[in-house]
């Protein structure tokens, strides 16, 4: 499909002010500093819009985008030789943080339970709890928290099949909820609770 | 698929995610719906586990873009002679 070239900058720039604040979002989430977060959305702004005429009119753009925006990820991921993953999450047992809140006083019932041990964690930590799980389940982890795109949008952003974004999905939450408990252990948030309690 | 009873909460804990999701289909949905209203401990997990993950959902999304983000990443796209 070909574009009059002097109207499809315009679209872009409408289609990606749309979207820049969620790729942003994603960015960071993925890159855990500003600095990197603005290189790759800025570097996958540059990309879409010299791809811009293969993307096709009336489609999903934030899909789009985010798609090159994850593979710019990738490659940059590919370039610094990626870290060695963290493997002490993957026996995390089920219902890991629900166990582990009973026993330290949080409350388990009620209408918002598991709010007081997220807000005594913050963003912050949370984000940093995201950040240990190891890179599959962090970027699958990332799109869906922070976008609520659906298994599919999201299986064709990576390019895999919907049953691995589903399994990645579902063991990478179990995953984050021993990170977040470790990072709550770590800055002494549920110690002061236990000392309370005598677990 | 039958009504799921107490003798198998381990059935709707094997679907807790897709149901947290909605994976699942209609009829399975109701299935659990009405697992968890007569399972305390489940519908005290289930509940839980629901309230993490829009808890983290809301926690991840709170994020302040900075300020000239979107005017400094359009100023440097190549002039529109480039795009054809």
């Amino acid at each position: 499909m070909s574009r009059d070239p002097a109207v499809a900058p315009a679209t872009f720039e409408v289609l990606f002010t749309d979207v820049m604040n969620s790729a942003y979002g994603v960015a960071m989430r993925f890159c855990h500093n500003p600095a990197d977060a603005e290189d790759l959305v800025q570097e996958a702004a540059f990309l879409a819009y010299r791809a811009f005429d293969s993307f096709e009119s009336g489609s999903n753009f934030r899909a789009w985008f985010l798609k090159i925006l994850t593979n710019c990820y990738f490659s940059k991921r590919r370039r610094e030789k990626s870290r060695p993953v963290t493997s002490d999450l993957d026996d995390t047992p089920d219902l890991y943080l629900y166990a582990r809140s009973g026993q330290a006083g949080f409350p388990t019932q009620g209408s918002d339970p598991a709010s007081e041990l997220l807000e005594s964690l913050g963003t912050e930590r949370i984000v940093a709890a995201i950040g240990r799980l190891p890179e599959d389940y962090r970027v699958v982890s990332t799109l869906y928290f922070m976008e609520d795109l659906s298994y599919e949008e999201i299986a064709r952003i990576l390019e895999c099949p919907v049953g691995t974004v589903r399994s990645r999905l579902h063991r990478g939450r179990k995953m984050l909820q021993k990170a977040l408990w470790q990072i709550a252990e770590e800055d002494g948030i549920v110690g002061e609770k236990t000392a309370g309690s005598g677990m | 698929m039958s009504q799921l009873s107490r003798t198998n909460c381990e059935e709707a804990f094997r679907l807790l995610n897709d149901f947290l999701d909605r994976r699942l289909t209609p009829e399975e949905t109701k299935i659990i719906e009405e697992h968890l209203e007569i399972c305390a401990w489940c519908a005290r997990e289930f509940n839980f586990e629901t309230s993490v993950l829009y808890g983290l959902k809301r926690k991840v999304r709170q994020l302040e873009v900075p300020a000239g983000l979107l005017s400094r990443i359009l100023s440097q796209l190549p002039p529109s002679e480039e795009q054809a």
